[in-house]
């Protein structure tokens, strides 16, 4: 068995990004973005390409609808001959998604640049100026540019306040309904909608029989495309001789000649039609994430194969196991800006095992224990494992949990359901959603099936705001008013002054985001419909209408990244002791200091490092958390997303809080310029945390998950804790973070020796996987100022 | 210093201690000590006063502590920096007091029941579902008996399950008194011949042997073996100790590997590390002696 497995994993194609800017500035770009067997995929561009200009003037959703048809009945397929499960985005193993429709600008750099030089050939070039030639002025990023003017453009351009970001956007399809009705089931109900609006003629008519029809053309595409690979598996089955072999391309034969038009019958067709749904939605569009929870919907289907008969609890692992290896061949292109903010990533997929059902029972089977068994023995980047906690899970599951945890990977993560389904209450998700809900990336929270095209629209920089309210909104370097007009700093005489300032700073740039964001929605509802992923949703057939002409009701939608919180925090924190309780300096005088990036005042710094900090159980400065978190949770609130859903923050923080802290000069809590912020809302700062990760968890646990967004908490622990007679206090630890309805937890499981080590000697750790936010990362892949800011969490020890 | 019994001397209080005691606890060091131990590693707990503890890295030579020192003890080297003659600071401890990077630190804080008690309280969520509670230690904590005598029974009245760490170096009528209030005595046994005992921690172990026998018929015991290469690690010691559990009805044996701790605590503190050469037995070899332990019957650890 071990053999097959590691067998399995020597097929992994790794298409990670590497972080190679801080902000707009190069940090590494020699190192090059990808690994050097990746090569750009051009044949989404040059068919979508294709099918646009032949369908000049039809309805925009049509014209979407068309081109994944031609992509997807002409792509290049392919079958390794280890295959069960098959499907791609690509044309061949290696290559790499490119959306020329959304963004082709940062592509064309980064292949005549160090960052993406081996991904293209010469000709490979030419073929994509030809392209381009084509969608200027037509793709997403081009309209945006042509649309925005004045002001909005002004804020659009980043200077390290925020980064306002293309795609980022998930979604899980309902995939009970699928496997309930296959997708000839979604299409006989598609037309049986055209009949009524026939009978009826609505209002919308048009745009309903526009979007039903496109639906019924993308639905019938991703049949197709399936028994593309039946035929394919076919004709190489007669020309296989080998038995193994030649079974194996029959059953992909069959399965693909089922699924996904007819309702799966076997576990294997479950999969199958599970893939290729998520393939088509990454065909479709430029999106990330997988949210499906995986025992939930798979776990009935192993169990009746089980009793059938027809498979053993090896072989299901076996197919897991080369699931996980198609997971990896889904990357996509990065901008090297974004890249800093994603840095180490794949496509952000999580899957979400354990939790409960909508009647609030627990879900665990055996399905759960696969799935952290396939983790365990594949240790692979993604997909990411999110597990649900309520106090009905499993001692066992928590302590297999544990196990897999130990093995340094960094998942599963832990989610409580105890902090977040009140949350979900909260954002008016009924009960029965609520119980749903599964993690799609990182720590963004969806409801499975429903109508949520969650976009993740960038990040703000908190730090960078409250040093904007220490500069009145002024840029010192051409005294232009960049920011919210705040008071004259000398003019503050209590924290609070300064937190209102904050604040007013926080509105004035999140408000600026919000424009951008809502304009740029209504761009891709008019130029980027999605009529596959629409069809496959809940809601949008029966309406007749696009995903992205309505919502879900609820502000489970669009959410900024917050970075820096915890900075912010500690700074007020600094700042009460330093200037209003010990007078060391004066505010004006500790704002020039620290501009100064405290050259020659190393001792007002070190006053100012030794105020309380967050994280340490310590009423002085969690109480200033709280005020600082539920602060700015309300005025992200103020605002609306175009359906009238307030907006909020999300604690998921990728590896936005090292790259995008570039841009922030020194801060209050002796923070140097362009130091990494803490790595997520609420984890203390590197090194701030003296008292162990109890302690920890009771300052993260004054902060009302309801009363703020989702969070993330990183701790690292050494992996002794998790062994032996330990794990027992591990589990009982965790039950404990479960007590206090901290929303989420993960755990870096590994000695500070190792990471060390792995910076000196990279080629011993080539598949070292580290926690880094929402998602785990080759360590060698992250530059050295991230990994360095990895090292520097605190390493829970004990005596 | 005397032991009013109002406040204790406390040097640290470590939360999330998960090797002192069942499930997760908060540990609470007394400063003082009778025992002089060779390798002890945390040599700052042995002086039962309030001391100074330094740490060199954070220090700027800023010369703040230079001006305050009464006994001109520290001085400023342009090419080693910040220097302090030992021999001649008396813990006064004003330099603590001027130095602003906190590179001079006080070593214990004297602290009232209701403040260990806040502190102790805080993690309580972790002891109920951990099996754990609060473990007494130190430097040795009978010392301080009298302010245990408050402490302890407002932990039992707490529900806390109570563990005392000890030398087991202290009157009979002090351990007695105490255990009562206690559910647990994680019982220190460095070696087993009175000689040898002496040579390694600075006292015989008569009194503490029989100390053992008494706690015994009131207390469940865990005997924590110290376990240092050349020292008191042969299997022949190992094998003693295992049929003094037996004979005392201990739950376990927990051997604990030499570690280097007190090295550098030492430089902080200013005194000579005596045994800079000494190494825990190797990984394999201690496991040979839990093995030893499991044949005879006894119950053995490693590491807590």
């Amino acid at each position: 068995m071990a053999e097959i497995k590691e067998n399995i994993k020597s097929r992994l194609v790794i298409k990670a990004v590497r972080n190679v800017r801080r902000g707009d500035v190069n940090e590494s770009a020699e190192r090059g973005m990808y690994r050097p067997d990746i090569k750009l995929d051009l044949q989404r561009s040059r068919l979508m390409t294709a099918s646009y200009k032949a369908t000049d003037g039809k309805p925009m959703i049509m014209r979407r609808a068309k081109a994944f048809e031609n992509i997807l009945a002409n792509m290049d397929l392919y079958i390794q001959d280890w295959e069960r499960i098959v499907g791609s985005n690509v044309s061949f193993p290696q290559g790499l998604y490119f959306g020329i429709d959304m963004n082709w600008r940062s592509v064309e750099r980064i292949v005549r640049g160090k960052e993406g030089q081996s991904l293209l050939d010469e000709k490979g070039r030419s073929e994509l100026k030809a392209m381009i030639d084509y969608w200027k002025g037509k793709s997403m990023s081009d309209r945006q540019q042509t649309l925005f003017t004045g002001p909005i453009l002004k804020y659009w351009k980043y200077e390290g306040t925020f980064l306002w970001t293309h795609w980022s956007e998930l979604g899980i399809p309902d995939y009970e309904m699928i496997f309930r009705v296959g997708l000839k089931g979604i299409i006989q109900e598609a037309e049986t909608r055209l009949a009524e609006i026939d009978t009826v003629v609505p209002a919308d008519y048009l745009e309903q029989k526009e979007f039903l029809n496109s639906a019924i053309i993308a639905l019938k595409a991703l049949i197709r495309f399936a028994n593309r690979y039946a035929v394919m598996a076919r004709e190489m089955a007669a020309r296989t001789v080998e038995a193994e072999h030649k079974k194996r391309l029959l059953e992909i034969a069959e399965t693909c000649e089922w699924v996904p038009e007819n309702p799966p019958r076997t576990f294997l067709e479950a999969l199958q039609s599970f893939f290729f749904i998520h393939v088509g939605r990454y065909v479709e569009y430029s999106t990330l994430g997988i949210g499906v929870r995986f025992d939930k919907i798979f776990g009935s289907y192993y169990e009746q194969d089980i009793s059938d008969g027809r498979l053993t609890r090896e072989e299901a692992l076996e197919i897991l196991q080369l699931l996980w290896v198609k997971f990896h061949e889904l990357g996509l292109v990065y901008s090297p800006m974004l890249s800093g903010i994603y840095g180490g990533v794949e496509s952000l997929q999580a899957i979400t095992v354990g939790g409960v059902d909508q009647d609030g029972n627990d879900i665990t089977n055996e399905m759960t224990y696969l799935v952290l068994e396939t983790a365990q023995s594949m240790k692979t980047l993604e997909p990411s494992i999110a597990m649900r906690y309520h106090e009905g899970t499993p001692d066992k599951l928590l302590h297999k949990a544990a196990e897999v945890m130990h093995e340094g990977i960094g998942y599963p993560s832990m989610f409580n359901d105890k902090g977040l389904i009140p949350t979900l209450r909260k954002w008016d998700v009924p009960l029965e959603d609520a119980r749903d809900y599964a993690v799609t990336g990182c720590v963004y929270i969806e409801i499975p099936g429903k109508n949520i095209a969650r976009r993740a629209h960038g990040a703000l920089v908190l730090p960078k705001c409250l040093w904007w309210a220490l500069h009145s909104g002024i840029n010192p370097e051409n005294n232009e008013q960049w920011g919210a007009k705040t008071p004259d700093p000398a003019e503050f005489s209590s924290v609070n002054d300064i937190l209102a300032a904050y604040l007013d700073q926080v509105r004035f740039f999140f408000g600026r985001m919000t424009k951008i964001e809502n304009i740029c929605r209504s761009l891709y509802e008019t130029y980027l419909p999605r009529p596959f992923y629409s069809a496959v949703l809940e809601g949008c057939i029966e309406k007749g209408r696009d995903t992205r002409r309505w919502a879900y009701p609820s502000m489970v939608h669009d959410f900024v990244v917050i970075i820096g919180a915890t900075n912010v925090v500690d700074s007020l924190s600094a700042i009460k002791r330093v200037v209003f309780e010990n007078k060391l300096v004066t505010l004006p005088e500790l704002i020039e200091i620290m501009d100064r990036n405290w050259e020659g005042h190393e001792e007002i710094r070190q006053a100012c490092i030794n105020a309380p900090k967050y994280g340490n159980d310590d009423e002085y400065v969690d109480l200033m958390a709280r005020d600082v978190h539920y602060g700015t949770s309300s005025v992200l609130a103020e605002f609306s997303d175009r359906f009238g859903n307030p907006l909020r923050g999300d604690g998921s923080g990728v590896s936005a809080t090292y790259g995008l802290a570039y841009h922030t000069p020194a801060t209050p809590d002796g923070r140097k310029n362009a130091d990494a912020f803490s790595d997520a809302t609420l984890s203390p700062s590197q090194g701030s945390d003296f008292k162990g990760p109890t302690a920890v968890l009771k300052s993260a646990a004054k902060i009302d998950t309801e009363k703020t967004y989702n969070h993330l908490l990183n701790q690292k622990f050494l992996p002794s804790m998790l062994e032996g007679d330990m794990r027992d206090v591990f589990v009982s630890y965790l039950r404990t973070w479960g007590d206090m309805e901290i929303s989420h937890i993960q755990f870096n499981v590994v000695d500070k020796e190792t990471l060390l080590d792995a910076q000196k000697h990279p080629e011993n750790y080539s598949d070292m996987i580290v926690r880094v936010a929402g998602y785990s990362a080759y360590f060698v892949d992250l530059s050295k100022g991230l990994q360095d800011s990895i090292i520097r969490r605190t390493e829970q020890t004990f005596e | 210093m005397t032991d009013s019994g109002d406040k204790g001397l406390v040097f640290n209080i470590q939360r999330f201690s998960v090797h002192d005691g069942p499930g997760i606890r908060t540990t609470v060091f007394f400063k003082g000590c009778p025992l002089r131990c060779l390798w002890c590693s945390n040599p700052e707990s042995q002086d039962y006063r309030q001391t100074l503890i330094v740490r060199d890295m954070t220090c700027t030579a800023c010369g703040k502590c230079v001006a305050v020192c009464p006994l001109k003890a520290i001085s400023i080297d342009e090419n080693s920096g910040r220097r302090i003659d030992w021999s001649k600071c008396n813990q006064c401890l004003r330099c603590v007091e001027a130095c602003m990077y906190s590179s001079l630190n006080r070593c214990g804080d004297y602290m009232t029941v209701a403040e260990i008690i806040k502190e102790v309280a805080r993690d309580t969520l972790f002891y109920k579902n951990s099996g754990g509670g609060v473990t007494i230690s130190g430097g040795e904590p009978l010392l301080q008996h009298a302010f245990l005598m408050k402490l302890l029974p407002v932990c039992k009245d707490s529900g806390y399950h109570v563990a005392l760490d000890t030398t087991g170096f202290a009157s009979r009528e002090v351990i007695k008194s105490i255990l009562p209030y206690v559910d647990l005595v994680l019982f220190d046994i460095k070696h087993l011949d009175d000689e040898t005992h002496r040579k390694l921690t600075g006292v015989g172990n008569k009194a503490i042997l029989s100390n053992l026998r008494e706690v015994a018929k009131a207390s469940n015991i865990w005997l924590r073996v110290p376990l240092i290469e050349g020292l008191n690690d042969s299997a022949e010691e190992i094998e003693k100790i295992g049929k003094l559990a037996k004979a005392v009805g201990a739950e376990k044996v927990s051997l604990l590997p030499y570690h280097e701790g007190g090295v550098s605590k030492s430089y902080q503190i200013g005194r000579e590390y005596l045994i800079p050469k000494a190494k825990p037995p190797s990984a394999q070899y201690i496991e040979s002696l839990k093995c030893l332990l499991l044949k005879m019957g006894v119950k053995a650890t490693v590491g807590s």
